[in-house]
């Protein structure tokens, strides 16, 4: 995580650069709002001088005073619309994240996306996102108002005395030297006790996590007293670090409560001598305390920064996932097909993940339009390996698979022909027609008739009270697991594709639906190569070529036989 | 009252940490008063001093304000140090309370309560709202508290010196302290509720989206999906810009009012100088005290909006913890088992909670103590749900299931582990060391049985060129292992246990055949006598049982009498 540092501060200074316009908004309407501010302050000393030691009545400064309130109102606005900008850079610096982190993940596939949990992945996408909002809203236009706003005061105070000047010039840059020294002691011990917090702190929710576990293994009375300990021990180490982290604060605040009292008593000594007037000496006890507050908004906002660090070494992970090496350029919708595919040609297939035994090797088979194609094999044998590496999700360790169009040339990009439907397919909320529209948002009435009749999917459509407008509910809730499935295959065919591939299309299905959608399948191999992992007998029964995965081997077998069932 | 989990936390032994931290927020709020107050007057004092002449001036006692100043300079200063070390001791001591008794309320769902049909992540959410909920001490107690009292006291300390300008003061910060923050909270309160359910959906469709990755790719739906996801996110970011407005709005509102009523205060103050009724110093005392007295409310408006946001996570704390575990608990104590440990199931049928589907229907087989027994069957016809029938994370539907002569249902998951070991596919390995892991297993293991076990699950050579041999660190969840070696460790576990039951699910899987055979061999001999099921697909481990069952359409039958 250490050495990824550097990148990530470029990334979030990336980051930055895509709501400039709104960051330096928020800079200039703060700073603007800051020097309303002041002179607000100007205008107070100057009422309470006049009407104290002046002896002027109060309705005489009534035009001060209504000034007074409307630089402060006005000040108070731009501070209002400066905080406004700065959330608006965070939500929209974070909606880009997340857009291009969802988009990477596309590029990813769902094969490299594996290589992470997908848990993880989530909350990355959530939690780590969110994380980005306040360091952009609140760190980085405070981090530019502790310089802004503290010149001001200090231009303003070297104007009216010389002594508090010194006094604030000298104590203002010295808090940052003490923050950083305190802070950075601060960081070396929790360097030093980061394990114990990290697995104390987490020690919550990994015990959540094993619960099935620890009742499995007889330890759920122990657990909780096992964590009653560790929240302790969290607590204790916590504490240890920030008794040394709340220094940083401590120092801001003893600078501040210092040069506060430092002025009051000097001036207090020039006043009695009358080598001073009360207005300036009022006016600076009034700019002393706003000179240090930037930096307490600054240094309450700094766990901002560190949360977004943290959020941005997660991203960059997410973001460093290998993309598939399909060419990315290639539209895959408006691809002129001409000819269609005639063979697919696998030669000498060799596939796995990294750190794994090839899950098979030297694979060479041909698949041909019309034809039907099952995988067969025990669980974990490579069906589904296979099936990725026809769709394009995951690229052979060695050999190559060509496709050749009906005038017999190769074909160079052909993996935008293909089709896919998964063993869970995905079911959006919406109608029917909704779900259907997913693969061609064009489509019109007639195409998705068609497609659904092909698929076997029409008379279950029209027999539901509102026809291709019923909703699926969550989840295809309204459906039963066959009709999904059948759904999901018309929604395939819509996209009219060369290459079909279904993973386990009949499993969780009764042998009534299996067979229905078994034979829907098989009308559907008439123009196409279509190809099927499965272990269903009546799957293979229908195919006009098994291939058998086994033991890291497969062999083609051109006539559907039992004994590959 | 939904903050009742919380309240029923202020214990005794939290009470002390709890109003010790308020009391230095009070403190420290009183010293930043006095601080900009008695500066003030003595600016004032010194001023007037100055004017008056020589006499006055030698009069004008500085030592003793001055004193004054740096006194509540440097109770400022230590105050506000130790009142943040204080509150967050007891907000986290606040939190751990929380987090043991809801872990201690969750522990008799798991697993079937704790699983998220949405595809959200229950479990860290959990972790943050016994966060917020925590928190709600020095996010929303303090605040208040401080305002309410410190405002009292800022109010009568300005009466002493002038009735009226106290009464105003009390009625500005009155006015701050009630109904601005309140009606922020009432107005973030639906804002809030909403963002919840609109971060639920967010969250739920970036979890569908993830698993759906490959088949919106073929489908040519990814940027449609991108696009779909852009429009749940632009919804969820105009509710938060809402809140954001609604909150910095109502902090400048109430700077706007302070500076209101200082004026006020101001006139009181003049005209009662005017009159005769007050020194001159004291108007600009009375000022300064007054701008420094609304610092108390700033955080009022936020202490609101995480006020509405650890309600809502105490009523989804609350709502969770009281659901009744799909297993209701025996009633009475576990009877004790009858020899031979048979196992008999008979008619049974399993029907997951919210599902239409049945795992099992009506299946029936006898495994007897001592026996050697594989499972076969289908990937996803429900083989690894046998595991959860018979470890009672869920009930079954209909028939019987007895152990050693008596009926299951009189055990709870826990009764039944003294006799059942289980090495479960989807087992969670914790964060700790190889050491830690297996005395988890069984508190009781030296070294010498855990290098036995640990020769038997293959696992040996590995821990021993391990860098620090047993007590190397496995990482989050395992992760420092490979997949292979976290299913052997898991292994070792259920062996260490030495129950004469043992179920394993997969022991092999992710192994070449000769570490299989090895594992397999070792395992065998070291537990000769032991009852073991063990579900597989693979056919190398079939020669090591003595016979087969297998599952199919909801039933479960010898191997040879499969239709």
């Amino acid at each position: 995580m250490h050495s990824k540092q550097p990148k990530n501060d470029w990334q979030t200074a990336g980051m930055a650069r895509r709501a400039k316009g709104w960051l330096a908004g928020s800079v200039t309407l703060g700073g603007m709002a800051a020097v309303l501010f002041v002179l607000h302050l100007t205008l107070l000393a100057g009422v309470i001088d006049d009407l104290t030691f002046k002896g002027k009545p109060f309705a005489a400064e009534q035009h001060t005073i209504l000034l007074l309130l409307a630089c402060l109102g006005g000040s108070l606005f731009l501070q209002w619309l400066a905080d406004m900008a700065g959330t608006e850079a965070g939500l929209r610096i974070a909606a880009h994240v997340r857009r291009d982190a969802l988009r990477h993940l596309f590029r990813a596939g769902p094969v490299g996306c594996t290589t992470l949990p997908a848990g993880r992945i989530l909350t990355t996408l959530t939690e780590g996102v969110d994380a980005l909002e306040p360091y952009f809203a609140q760190y980085i236009p405070r981090a530019a108002m502790m310089v802004v706003l503290p010149l001001l005061i200090l231009a303003m105070v070297l104007h009216l005395d010389g002594w508090s000047f010194v006094i604030l010039a000298c104590t203002g840059p010295l808090i940052p030297v003490f923050m950083a020294l305190v802070g950075y002691s601060a960081q070396s011990i929790m360097d030093r006790q980061w394990m114990q917090l990290v697995v104390l702190g987490s020690s919550f929710l990994d015990s959540l996590r094993g619960l099935s576990t620890l009742r499995l293994l007889g330890q759920t009375e122990a657990s909780i007293s096992r964590m009653a300990a560790a929240t302790d021990a969290h607590r204790a180490s916590t504490l240890s670090v920030m008794k040394i982290a709340f220094l940083t604060s401590a120092v801001l605040e003893f600078f501040s409560s210092l040069s506060i009292a430092l002025v009051a008593v000097v001036f207090g000594a020039r006043l009695l001598s009358g080598t001073v007037d009360f207005r300036s000496a009022f006016l600076v006890l009034l700019l002393a305390p706003e000179y240090f507050m930037p930096l307490r908004a600054f240094s309450a906002s700094y766990h901002a920064r560190q949360n977004a660090t943290a959020a941005a070494a997660r991203l960059a992970d997410l973001f460093t996932l290998p993309e598939m090496t399909q060419p990315e350029n290639q539209p895959r919708l408006t691809h002129t097909r001409n000819h269609p595919i005639a063979h697919l040609m696998c030669s000498d297939l060799t596939a796995g993940y990294p750190g794994q035994a090839p899950a098979f090797q030297a694979l060479s088979c041909t698949l041909s339009r019309g034809s039907l194609t099952v995988i067969t094999g025990e669980s974990g044998a490579g069906k589904t390996t296979f099936l990725r590496l026809v769709l394009g999700f995951l690229q052979p360790s060695s050999g190559q698979i060509t496709a050749y169009d009906t005038t017999g040339a190769p074909l160079e990009v052909w993996q935008s022909r293909t089709a896919w439907v998964p063993q869970r397919p995905v079911m959006t909320m919406g109608s029917i027609a909704d779900t259907l529209r997913l693969a061609k948002p064009n489509a019109t009435d007639a195409e998705l008739h068609a497609a659904a009749q092909q698929a076997d999917a029409l008379e279950f459509i029209e027999a539901l009270p509102q026809g291709f407008a019923t909703s699926v509910g969550e989840r295809g809730a309204c459906l039963s697991g066959g009709q999904i499935k059948r759904l999901a295959l018309a929604r395939a065919l819509l996209r009219n594709p060369d290459i079909l591939c279904l993973d386990e299309p009949t499993s969780d299905l009764d042998p009534a639906s299996a067979l229905r959608v078994a034979h829907a399948i098989r009308r559907c191999s008439a123009n196409r190569i279509v190809l099927v992992a499965t272990h269903h007998a009546d799957m293979v029964a229908l195919a006009d070529q098994c291939l058998h995965i086994s033991d890291g081997h497969g062999e083609p077998f051109s006539a559907p036989q039992r004994a590959c069932a | 009252m939904n903050l009742l989990t919380v309240s029923g936390l202020f214990t005794r032994a939290l009470c002390w940490p709890v109003f010790f931290g308020l009391a230095l927020a009070c403190v420290a709020a009183l010293a930043n008063f006095g601080l900009l107050f008695l500066s003030g007057w003595l600016l004032a004092g010194a001023a007037c001093a100055g004017a008056a002449g020589l006499a006055a001036q030698q009069a004008f006692n500085m030592i003793l304000p001055a004193t004054g100043v740096r006194f509540f300079a440097t109770l400022r200063i230590a105050t506000r140090y130790l009142e943040r070390l204080v509150t967050h001791d007891a907000s986290l001591r606040l939190t751990g309370r929380l987090r043991v008794w809801v872990y201690t309320k969750l522990a008799p769902q798991a697993p079937a309560g704790l699983t998220d049909k949405r595809g959200g992540d229950l479990l860290s959410r959990f972790v943050s709202d016994t966060d917020r909920v925590g928190q709600s001490y020095t996010e929303t107690f303090i605040p208040f508290a401080r305002a309410i009292l410190c405002g009292l006291a800022f109010a009568l300390i300005s009466g002493f010196f002038l009735k009226s300008a106290g009464l105003i003061l009390a009625l500005g910060l009155l006015v701050c302290t009630l109904p601005v923050p309140m009606s922020v909270g009432l107005l973030s309160a639906p804002c809030l509720r909403a963002l919840t359910t609109q971060r639920g959906t967010f969250q739920a469709e970036l979890a569908d989206t993830l698993a759906g990755l490959g088949e919106y790719l073929t489908l040519g739906a990814s940027e449609a999906r991108i696009e779909t996801l852009d429009s749940h996110q632009k919804t969820l970011q105009a509710t938060e810009r809402h809140l954001a407005a609604l909150e910095s709005g109502a902090r400048s509102l109430m700077t706007f009012i302070g500076l209101l009523t200082t004026l006020y205060v101001v006139m009181l103050a003049v005209r009662a100088f005017h009159l005769g009724a007050l020194s001159a110093p004291k108007i600009p005392m009375l000022a300064l005290g007054c701008l420094a007295a609304f610092d108390v409310t700033q955080p009022l408006p936020a202490a609101c909006q995480a006020f509405t946001r650890a309600r809502i996570a105490a009523e989804r704390l609350q709502t969770s913890c009281n659901a009744a575990p799909c297993v209701p608990a025996p009633t009475a104590p576990a009877p004790a088992l009858h020899h031979p440990l048979d196992l008999i199931v008979r008619d049974i049928s399993l029907r997951y909670p919210n599902t239409q589907h049945r795992v099992l229907e009506h299946a029936s087989f006898t495994i007897r103590q001592g026996e050697r027994v594989a499972l076969v069957g289908a990937s996803g016809i429900g083989k690894s749900s046998l595991i959860s029938l018979l470890s009672r994370f869920y009930p079954y539907q209909g028939g019987e299931i007895t152990l050693g002569g008596q009926d299951l249902r009189h055990f709870s998951t826990e009764d039944l582990a003294k006799t059942i070991s289980v090495a479960a596919q989807d087992f969670h390995l914790f964060n700790g060391t190889i050491r830690d892991t297996l005395q988890l297993a069984n508190p009781n293991a030296d070294d010498t049985q855990m290098a036995e076990v640990l020769r038997t699950v293959q696992l040996e050579d590995f821990v021993q060129h391990a860098p620090h041999g047993l007590d190397t660190l496995i990482g989050d969840e395992g992760l420092a292992l490979s997949g292979g070696q976290a299913r052997r460790l898991v292994l070792a576990q259920a062996l260490l246990r030495n129950t004469p039951w043992l179920i394993l699910d997969e022991p092999t899987e992710g192994l070449d055949q000769k570490t299989e055979y090895a594992l397999m061999h070792g395992l065998i001999s070291a537990r000769p006598d032991a009852t073991i099921l063990c579900i597989t697909h693979r056919r190398t481990l079939i020669p090591f049982m003595d016979r087969t069952l297998t599952l199919a359409g909801g039933q479960i039958c010898p191997a040879e009498e499969v239709p």
